[in-house]
This record gives structure tokens, C-alpha cells and sequence, in this order.
């Protein structure tokens, strides 16, 4: 039995609890989370079914207004076309909360797609090359909608309970959590919100990955020194040095890899260990 | 405030207590149910053991709630002014936050039978302290010896040694809030600006440690556990511990528990944790310190009975705030 708060989402003004994960295939990846009766996340992630056809339309709407901004771009160039207003189309839809609580990776790429088209316009990029940014953006709005859909269907089959737990049970769910909390610290990177993802990687460390590494060091010294490495150094560089997304990304999907290499130490360890009694 | 723990100055961190550590064999049966608050700390180990208590007694029904330590002790706190109904058992990975609710006169007397299997030293009214856990100075063995090292703290950052240190690391913290305690504000300030000057920052021990086995630093302060876990998987490590004398350098602080409500059930569960099987668990997987007789320290640690710990209360380790004020006024955060 678990009950536990977190405090999230200072971006959308919300405050919310994370649900824990019902099923082992969902939690390495989706995970949602109530939405304080006062917090603008609202209380629709919570009943996602119900929303899917809004969603569906924001989508639509979503793509329609970059288009517009694309099209106004070819034709009548960067300061007619405002790209920064894809920002603000975006944080006006219900979507934006819909995905972010249910699939952080995509919740990242979609700010990665929404600057790629922005930055393009703004440095007078040929059109190809924002029309290709566009592109990129559609496809990554039309993955997240399918996301949420899949995730709307756990969650309507109970299998996204609203137990509230960030504390893990067990170093493996530790695991899972810290790596939850990289996609996350790229979502807010690809937000342009380079402190709060520092300080996510900088409390994920002291809270989440120093907790379980005196047990790592038994079994793999040099893996939890490389992480060290990464966590204290590589990381936060990549961050303060203004890195390409996809260059962070890479930082952190080899940081997942050797979480995960973490794990399997750890399992072997947990079944090598003596009882109590 | 209760009585802390008074290890005797430059005395054995070990004295005989009065009675025996008992076997979980002649304990009763654990019958109803029970709440327990559960400082996150050991990597699970201690889950390891709730688990193990709860397997074998089929008709106990424990609930946990799961937090960092000092969160959970302003929770019961605050539960306790509400009026609304808290754990039944508080188990802390460190004595600060034991202060902390015992301040607030919510801890109950724990009967003598259990406190007795602590050492001396470990014997509370209203908390009993489970596990130990030394402060070390781990060094470079390639190029040091233990007779290298000053063997008083204050005089570390005047030897010609380079250093390594954690200062955001919790339990940084509260050593340096021992020193505080011991050596007064003044002398703890300008101990952390000369040690500044000289010692590179690390965001936690293992780092520390780590980077004493490299030889990137010749001695860094560190819990002892680091240092043996290391050895444990890397037996050709290059470090080993020194410790200091009877001053903050060589701190024994503690995990430990406290009862809120008197009744049988709760009294026999902490029972549990001082049985020869689990306090050997935690010495034998989790490298911690146990502190009733009959059970041996993990290994690796030299013979107890050369540290000599300084009296401090550890309680008072949960008075935070003019510590970190003395950090940042020192420049160290």
C-alpha cells in the first residue's frame, strides 16, 4: 500500500498526483496522474474516453493553424507569418495536458516539432525546409493522438488506477522512475525550460539514483561510475551548452540503456541475496 | 527533546548491553494490523525485511507508506494537529527526524525488554536507533597509508593532502551539523572555508569515494558503507577508511524507530528489528552497522573497539537550517 504526493506541472499551473503504473508494459512508458480540482491540466485526463473526439478535434485544429502560419510564411514572409504563435496554439489545446501526463517522450518531441517549425520560419529557412519541419510536427500530433487514444482504453479498462505513488517500492521500480524522469527532463528541454530540466536530472540523482547505487556498485563499478559521469557532467552540459534536442535525447536514451543494463543487475542481485529468516 | 545517543568520548563504539539479542524464534506471532511510515533509504533492503516479517506472519497486515524521511516526520506532525489518525510505527533512515516527532511529544515509552539488547550507548526512553553508520575518511591506498591521515577533522584541511567532498549530500549535512554542535559555529564556519579552498565538490559520496579509488583525490569524507559496497564488488579497489578521533569526523549516526501508540502489536513488531536475524541482514547486505550484541559488523570495518565517536545528540541532527545558513555564508553551497 502506497500514498504518496508530488507536486508537477509548473508549466500548465497544475498540481498533480501520478497514478501508478498497473501494467509492466505501461511503465516504462505511460503513466497519468490526477488533476487538482483547481490545476489547468483539468480534470479531462481523467477521463479520457470521454474526451478523445476533443482531442481529436485540437489535433485537427493544431495542424490547421501551423499551416496557416506555413503558408502566410511562403507567401508573405517571417513577420506576417508570427511562428511564435505556434507555441501559444499549442498550450491552448486540452491535448497538450492529455499527452504530457500519458506519453512524456512524445510530449517532447511535439515541442522539439513545434521549434523546428518555429526556428525554421524565424531564420528565413527555405520553405522545403520548413514544409519538412511541418511534416515532422504532423506526424509526431498524429502518433501522440494514437498514444492517448491506447491510453484512454487502459485507462477506461482500470488498468491506470489512480493509486497515488512517485515513491518507489523497490530499486527496479526506482529504475523506472528515473527513467521517466529523462523523458521528462527532455520534454521541459524541448520547452526551452533548460533549468527545470537541470533541476530534474539534479533531483532524480540525489533523490532517485544515489538511493540504489551503493547496491550497483557490488556488481558493476565501472557502469555506475559512467552514470555518475552522466547524471553529474554529461547531462547538464549537453543542457547548458545549448545542445540540439536530438543530441540530448541521445545523452539520455544511453543513460536508459544503461538503466536498463542496472536492472538486470539488480534482479540477479535480488535473487542471489540471503533471506532475513 | 529526548535523549540522544552519548557514545562516550574516546571510548569502544561498542559496550556490552543488558540483555541478549533474541532469535525471531522465540518472538510471538505478529496478529492484527499496522502502520508503518517508512523513511526511503538502503536501496530496498529494508523492504527486504517488511517483507520477510510480513511472509511469515500470514495473519499481520502491515501498511506502509513510503517517503523521504524528513517529509514523513512533518507529516506525522501535522496529522497528529489535525487530529487524523497516523502510523502506528515510524522507521527513519536517520535520528534527526526521530527528534523531530519525539519534539512534538508523540513518541510512547518503549518497554525496557526491547531497548536492552541495544548497547548501552543505544538505549533510549521513546526511540531505539536500529542500524549505525560511521563517518569515514576514505583514501588512496596507492599513495597513503591510515597513519597518513590527520586523525582530527578541523586539522584535515591544513595537511597537504587534496580532498574530495559532497556538501549537498544529506548526510554531509548533518555531519556538519555535529560539528556545530561540538565545535561551536564559529570554528565550523572557517573549517568549511578552508576545506573549500581545498576540496573538490562531488554531487554525492559514492562519487567521493569513487574518486579516492582513482587517485583524483587523496582522502574524501563519506559514510563507511560506500567504501566497503565498493570493495565488496571491486576487491582490488584502491581505498580504504581512515577514521578520526572523538570529533565529527568519525560520527555514528543511525537509522531508528519510534512507537506511536503503546499497544502490544506495535511494541512486538519493533521486536522484530532488533532480532539477531534481521539486524545480521542489514549488517550482511546493507553494510550497516548493528548496534544489539551477537551479531557481527559487516565486513570490512576494522575492530570497532579502535573508533572512538564523539557524544552527540543525534536528535538535534534535524536542526537543519543554521547549518545550510553556515554553508552558504561559508561559500560551500
Amino acid at each position: 500500500m502506497s500514498f504518496t504526493t508530488d507536486t508537477t506541472r509548473a508549466a500548465l499551473n497544475g498540481r498533480a498526483l501520478f497514478f501508478k503504473i498497473a501494467s509492466v508494459f505501461f511503465a516504462s512508458a505511460f503513466f497519468s496522474h490526477h488533476a487538482a480540482a483547481s490545476g489547468a491540466i483539468g480534470d479531462h485526463v481523467n477521463d479520457m474516453s470521454a474526451n478523445l473526439d476533443n482531442y481529436t478535434e485540437e489535433v485537427v485544429w493544431l495542424i490547421g493553424q501551423v499551416d496557416v502560419i506555413v503558408d502566410t510564411y511562403e507567401n508573405e514572409g517571417t513577420k506576417a507569418a508570427a511562428p511564435e504563435a505556434v507555441v501559444d496554439h499549442w498550450e491552448a489545446v486540452d491535448f497538450h495536458s492529455a499527452i504530457e501526463v500519458n506519453y512524456i517522450p512524445l510530449y517532447a518531441s511535439i515541442w522539439q516539432g513545434l521549434f523546428g517549425v518555429r526556428v525554421a520560419i524565424e531564420e528565413g529557412a527555405p520553405i522545403v525546409v520548413v514544409r519538412a519541419e511541418q511534416d515532422k510536427l504532423e506526424q509526431t500530433l498524429w502518433q501522440s493522438l494514437g498514444a492517448v487514444k491506447v491510453a484512454a482504453q487502459y485507462q477506461e479498462r482500470g488498468l491506470l488506477p489512480d493509486v497515488e505513488a512517485t515513491t518507489p517500492d523497490s530499486p527496479i521500480e526506482t529504475l523506472d522512475v528515473i527513467k521517466q524522469r529523462l523523458d521528462r527532463t527532455l520534454a521541459k528541454y524541448a520547452e526551452k525550460l533548460d533549468d527545470e530540466a537541470i533541476g530534474i536530472v539534479q533531483d532524480t540523482y540525489l533523490n532517485l539514483f544515489e538511493g540504489i547505487e551503493g547496491m550497483l556498485i557490488e556488481q558493476d563499478a565501472d557502469l555506475v561510475e559512467s552514470l555518475e559521469i552522466d547524471f553529474n557532467v554529461a547531462l547538464p552540459k549537453a543542457i547548458q551548452d545549448g545542445e540540439s534536442v536530438d543530441e540530448v535525447r541521445a545523452v539520455i536514451e544511453g543513460m536508459k540503456d544503461k538503466l536498463d543494463r542496472c536492472k538486470t543487475l539488480l534482479k540477479e542481485a535480488q535473487e542471489q541475496r540471503s533471506d532475513v529468516f | 527533546m529526548i535523549k540522544g545517543i552519548a557514545a562516550a568520548a574516546a571510548s569502544p563504539l561498542l559496550t556490552t548491553p543488558l540483555a541478549r539479542a533474541v532469535s525471531v524464534d522465540d518472538l510471538d506471532p505478529l496478529v492484527g494490523e499496522l502502520t508503518l511510515y517508512l523513511g526511503r533509504g538502503e536501496g530496498g533492503l529494508y523492504e527486504n525485511v517488511l517483507e520477510a516479517i510480513e511472509k511469515r506472519n500470514p495473519d499481520f497486515n502491515l501498511k506502509i507508506r513510503r517517503g523521504p524521511t524528513a517529509a514523513l516526520a512533518n507529516v506525522i506532525v501535522a496529522e497528529a494537529e489535525a487530529g487524523v489518525k497516523g502510523p502506528d510505527v515510524f522507521w527513519a533512515v536517520d535520528s534527526g527526524a526521530i527528534g523531530l516527532v519525539s519534539d512534538a511529544g508523540l513518541a510512547k515509552p518503549l518497554p525496557a525488554d526491547l531497548t536492552d539488547v541495544l548497547q548501552e550507548e543505544f538505549q533510549f526512553e521513546r526511540w531505539a536507533p536500529v542500524t549505525g553508520r560511521i563517518r569515514t575518511l576514505p583514501f588512496h591506498t596507492v599513495r597513503l597509508q591510515a597513519a597518513d591521515i590527520p586523525d582530527n577533522i578541523m586539522t584535515l584541511p591544513d595537511s597537504d593532502l587534496s580532498l574530495g567532498w559532497a556538501p549537498a549530500y544529506a548526510s554531509f549535512q548533518s555531519f556538519v551539523t555535529a560539528m556545530r554542535i561540538l565545535q561551536g559555529d564559529a570554528e565550523t564556519q572557517d573549517w568549511l572555508q578552508r576545506m573549500e579552498k581545498r576540496a573538490k565538490p562531488f554531487a554525492g559520496e559514492l562519487g567521493v569515494v569513487m574518486a579516492a579509488e582513482r587517485g583524483e583525490v587523496d582522502v574524501g569524507l563519506a559514510n563507511h558503507y560506500y567504501t566497503l559496497r565498493l570493495k565488496s564488488g571491486k576487491p582490488d579497489a584502491r581505498v580504504d577508511l581512515a577514521f578520526t578521533r572523538n570529533d565529527a569526523g568519525c560520527l555514528v549516526n543511525a537509522s531508528g524507530v519510534l512507537a506511536l501508540n503503546d499497544n502490544e502489536v506495535t511494541f512486538n513488531f519493533i521486536r522484530y528489528l532488533f532480532t539477531t536475524q534481521v539486524q545480521s541482514y542489514l549488517a550482511r547486505e546493507a553494510y550497516e552497522i548493528p548496534l544489539v550484541s551477537d551479531v557481527n559488523p559487516p565486513d570490512g570495518l576494522p575492530p570497532l573497539d579502535t573508533i572512538s565517536p564523539p557524544k552527540v545528540d543525534l536528535t538535534l541532527l534535524a536542526d537543519l537550517k543554521p547549518t545550510l545558513d553556515l554553508m552558504r555564508n561559508a561559500g560551500v553551497l
